[in-house]
């Protein structure tokens, strides 16, 4: 058999796989948003098109609530999301590219003590963590939510670090060579070539912040406006699970999860060009 | 590893700004984290009155504490399974994504999808896709003329929640494998192709060694989220007032510490399940060292 | 450093219990956090803004959440020495936070108000007093009837149950009414559902109604193996062998509450359900739970209201319980329709007796004649845990009962005896 008929036979097989992984990634979110516009008595219906249709469900969600209730909660959740991503790849970043180009006593100390920070979970933290910020007079203030982005996070650090250890080292030589000092070996030389690891960690990272539940919980006030989405939801969801009110739990299910995709979306034409991109530069 | 530049003369002082940040983390973190669950695990404390101290009883406990034993076993169990499964699945999607098909780009949007929701939200729809008699797993299954399968039963509930969290992390798993697939340069392929190595054998000299580093980060991060494994689960085996049919670690600590009263327990528990982790790393960290390839 | 961290948490706690009660003069601002459902959130508010116009120098601040959230936040709260003023209680824990000394005191306030407690329920003060006084006091009550889906009944040509029925009638009644209506070898209608995870929907009435008993007076011996309580095991038993019950697996499937899926005949459980039937459109009346052949019981239990130990505004705190306790509060909470209020005059008033809803409200009232107070004893969570796990796999028809029975009462004596 020649090269490229084999080439093709592979092709063939490997789109088939392909197309039935997306399926199977696909089909939960399809049965989500139909489940969301049928009427409750057509819940366990096996059609996937709801037939009829209605968008009742949505409008159910928020009615016990104040006003604008979910227009603030979006907002708050978008708001500490956004936050977050800045602060973490700023801090990440400068700290990975430390870790990963710049040779200094401790080093490989202080990132093993940073990697260990992930062996414990939120929930145990959270205590210890309160207790910190109640002696900074910050219970009931967004801070807390705000400000541990800003000192870097094992989790990024580490993923960039992995990352710009993949870049070719005469890069820095050269720039080395053309007087560049530190920062600016970091900022005009990893950076630029980093943006699809930059741009996993802030779908990362958005992603996270948006679907915290417990942090927001504990220090923002459970005012209907002054927390998150994802505390606001959890309200309801306990009551309609209960209630086997299906249709509505999953327009609640899919109302939090639309703003997560609208970013991505946004964010990954330049990410998925980051990385075509990126393999063609080197 | 002996890499890295000098800093010269006052660049010194960018080195430590540019950590500055990541250090005040470090103490809140070490502090407000490791030690105060270290410490607290020492004590006896129920959250209302000063804790008393205890030393080591906390963990002597563990062994007897059934209800430990089995979330500490489940953890181990789902661990086990979870982690071979996505980094391995990742890594052939990753590769499948890296050849020039068309529609590539749609793919590699779809298949980050699960990744890009919540937990709690996704873990809902699964509840209705499992369902014994409503749901469509097993509708598909008839008409295919299976018999159905009761996936949230407790004999089957493990191998569920793994599928659930597999098909939520493939996503990541396969965006760090593309990252690290794409860094590798086009002429080490042209060079092995030269040399007469057809599409496997590149695969195993050349693209595997120098995906190295992804696969140490991917199997350290998909460990970890093992061990700590909680939303899915939990949104899936619930039953009763908060209690789950297929406890984990994460799921102990939490009832132990709100709602029974045993902050040292919990930290106890925690701590047994950092050490875990901590282990688990320095296998990777050592991994790293002898495997890992970088350029 | 850890010592130094834990000095600093007692200090504080010790420098909140020294600290200021100031005199309520000028305005003061206090918390009231609660669990409950959506819809309780626009009642309280008014009942929060009633009461500010009353007293306009308090103003209470009211958060409620889902279970979970709620005793997360709370825990929280309380470790970092911020707790609410108000919170909201269930009953069978009180005893759990009473005796870490998480609560105030409230008898040297009710002795200030004479009287004060007259016109309450008495089953529903017991599980709040303790030696040295009250420690809490119910804010409303459940008590557990059996719920009928009336179109069900009428299309099987059966009667409605009465307060005559016994334990049998009900498993004849259900077997009658479970079908499988579109003949595809599912069934659609179940004769009857309810939870048997928690005591208080079914296992602890019909442990009474046997004859048996839940657990012992200094709460050191599980009590539900013996004698009695061993028939009414073998009955819920046969309610899932018999098929006319969902399996707890299935339930869970179907949104947990057949009832108001439609799916079922009967249930029982307490008026918070109420609201939820009458919005689903079921057509459906009360009835006092059966009899046993030890006479008939069903369970009350109550939601309360508890303060902080550390509340810096225990004066105002107790104003705005007294308000809620009182006949304005209680009338407006009784029309909120999920519980029953405690105050004896609201309860057998229009408030609670027309709610919306066309079924018979005075069975619930009557209930309390036979109800025996929901058992409350520390460790009580981990306990109940242990017990409704341990049956799960009976029910669902993969472990034989005696033997799980006996596992699960060795299990549970551990719980208390790590408890006592």
């Amino acid at each position: 058999m020649s090269r490229s008929f084999y080439k093709t036979i592979l092709d063939f097989l490997a789109y088939v796989l392909l197309v039935i992984g997306a399926l199977t990634m696909l089909i939960p979110f399809v049965w989500m948003i139909s489940v969301s516009l049928r009427l409750p008595a057509e819940q366990f219906s096996r059609n996937i098109i709801p037939d009829p249709f209605t968008l009742k469900n949505y409008t159910d969600l928020f009615k016990d609530l104040p006003n604008q209730a979910f227009l603030y909660l979006t907002y708050n959740s978008f708001k500490l999301s956004l936050l977050s991503v800045i602060g973490q790849v700023l801090t990440c970043a400068m700290a990975a590219f430390v870790f990963a180009i710049v040779k200094f006593k401790g080093r490989d100390f202080l990132f093993a003590l940073l990697v260990a920070t992930l062996m414990i979970p939120p929930q145990v933290s959270l205590i210890p963590d309160f207790i910190i910020f109640k002696y900074l007079g910050l219970i009931g203030t967004q801070w807390p939510l705000i400000l541990p982005a800003f000192w870097g996070g094992a989790f990024g650090t580490f993923l960039l670090r992995q990352y710009f250890l993949t870049i070719p080292r005469d890069l820095v030589d050269a720039a080395r060579m053309d007087g560049a000092s530190l920062f600016d070996i970091f900022w005009r030389v990893y950076m630029p070539l980093s943006k699809p690891a930059v741009a996993a960690l802030s779908i990362f990272v958005f992603k996270d912040a948006w679907n915290d539940l417990l942090h927001p919980l504990v220090y923002l006030p459970t005012d209907m406006q002054q927390t998150t989405l994802t505390v606001g939801l959890a309200f309801f969801q306990q009551q309609l699970q209960a209630g086997g009110k299906f249709t509505v739990l999953m327009a609640g299910a899919f109302l939090s999860i639309v703003p997560l995709l609208i970013i991505f979306f946004i964010a990954q034409k330049q990410f998925i060009e980051g990385i075509a991109l990126s393999g063609v530069k080197r | 590893m002996d890499y890295g530049l000098k800093p010269l003369g006052r660049e010194k002082l960018w080195l430590w700004l540019m950590l500055v940040p990541t250090i005040i983390g470090l103490v809140f973190g070490t502090i407000g984290s490791l030690f105060a669950t270290l410490g607290l695990s020492l004590f006896d404390w129920d959250l209302i009155n000063p804790p008393t101290w205890v030393g080591t009883e906390n963990y002597v406990a563990l062994f007897q504490n059934k209800n430990y034993i089995e979330a500490f076993v489940n953890t181990l169990k789902f661990s086990a399974l979870y982690v071979p499964g996505v980094v391995v699945i990742s890594l052939l999607l990753a590769v499948l994504l890296n050849r020039k098909i068309r529609g590539v780009g749609i793919f590699r949007t779809i298949y980050f999808l699960p990744t890009v929701t919540s937990a709690v939200a996704t873990a809902l729809v699964w509840n209705m896709i499992y369902g014994k008699e409503t749901g469509i797993l097993n509708f598909m299954l008839e008409t295919l003329g299976f018999a159905p399968i009761c996936w949230l039963c407790t004999n089957n509930a493990m191998m569920s929640v793994v599928i659930v969290n597999i098909w939520g992390a493939i996503g990541e798993g396969m965006i760090i494998f593309l990252a690290g697939l794409t860094a590798i340069p086009r002429d080490y392929y042209e060079a092995a192709s030269l040399d007469g190595a057809d599409n496997f054998q590149q695969f195993f000299r050349v693209t595997l060694p120098l995906v190295t580093p992804s696969i140490f980060f991917q199997t350290l991060i998909s460990a970890i989220n093992a061990f700590q494994a909680y939303d899915y689960i939990y949104m899936l085996t619930r039953r009763g007032q908060g209690d789950s049919s297929v406890p984990v670690a994460v799921y102990s600590i939490y009832r132990n510490a709100f709602h029974f009263f045993r902050m040292g327990d919990a930290s106890a528990q925690a701590i047994q399940l950092a050490l875990l982790v901590g282990v688990f790393m320095a296998i990777m960290f050592w991994w790293e060292r002898h495997y890992v390839v970088y350029e | 450093m850890k010592k130094l961290m834990f000095i600093f948490v007692i200090a504080s706690l010790v420098l909140a219990a020294c600290g200021s009660k100031p005199a309520d003069t000028g305005p003061v601002e206090i918390t009231f956090t609660m669990w409950g459902a959506p819809e309780e959130l626009a009642v309280w508010q008014a009942v929060v803004d009633d009461f500010h116009t009353t007293n306009p120098n308090i103003t209470v601040k009211v958060d409620v959440s889902d279970w979970d959230s709620y005793w997360t936040k709370l825990n929280t709260l309380i470790a970092g020495g911020t707790p609410p003023d108000v919170f909201a209680m269930d009953a069978p824990l009180f005893l759990d936070w009473q005796s870490r000394g998480a609560l105030l005191n409230l008898q040297p306030y009710i002795d200030a108000n004479s009287g004060f407690l007259d016109g309450f329920y008495p089953q529903t003060l017991t599980a709040y007093k303790t030696a040295d006084g009250y420690y809490g006091l119910p804010r409303d009550f459940q008590t557990i009837v059996l719920f009928y889906n009336k179109d069900m009944f009428d299309a099987a040509g059966i009667a409605y149950p009465t307060g005559d029925w016994t334990y049998d009638d009900l498993l004849a009644a259900a077997k009658k009414l479970t079908l499988d209506k579109d003949n595809d070898g599912k069934i659609d209608q179940y004769g009857i559902w309810t939870d048997t995870w928690d005591m208080e929907l079914f296992w602890s009435e019909a442990i009474w109604a046997y004859g048996g008993d839940i657990i012992n007076n200094d709460h050191t011996k599980t009590l539900i193996g013996e004698g009695g309580a061993r028939d009414a095991w073998a009955y819920i038993d046969s309610l899932y062998k018999e098929g006319v019950m969902p399996t707890p697996t299935a339930s869970g499937e179907f949104g947990f509450d057949l009832f108001q899926s439609g799916m079922a005949a009967m249930t029982t459980i307490g008026h918070w359900a109420v609201p939820g039937y009458v919005q689903a459109g079921i057509k459906f009346d009360v009835a006092p739970m059966p009899k046993g052949p030890a006479g008939q019981a069903t369970s009350v239990n109550s939601a309360g209201f508890v303060i902080a130990k550390d509340s810096k505004n225990a004066d105002a705190a107790f104003e705005f319980i007294k308000f809620a306790l009182g006949k304005t509060g209680q009338t407006k909470l009784a029309q909120l329709g999920f519980a029953i209020p405690v105050l004896k005059s609201v309860a057998e008033s229009d408030a609670y007796l027309k709610q919306p809803g066309d079924l018979n409200q005075q069975v619930f009232l009557d209930s309390t004649v036979f109800a025996h107070t929901k058992p409350v004893f520390k460790g009580y969570e981990e306990w109940a845990g242990i017990v409704g796990d341990g049956l799960i796999p009976v029910f669902d028809g993969e472990a034989e009962l005696n033997t799980t029975l006996n596992e699960v009462i060795t299990a549970a004596d551990e719980i208390l005896a790590n408890n006592k």
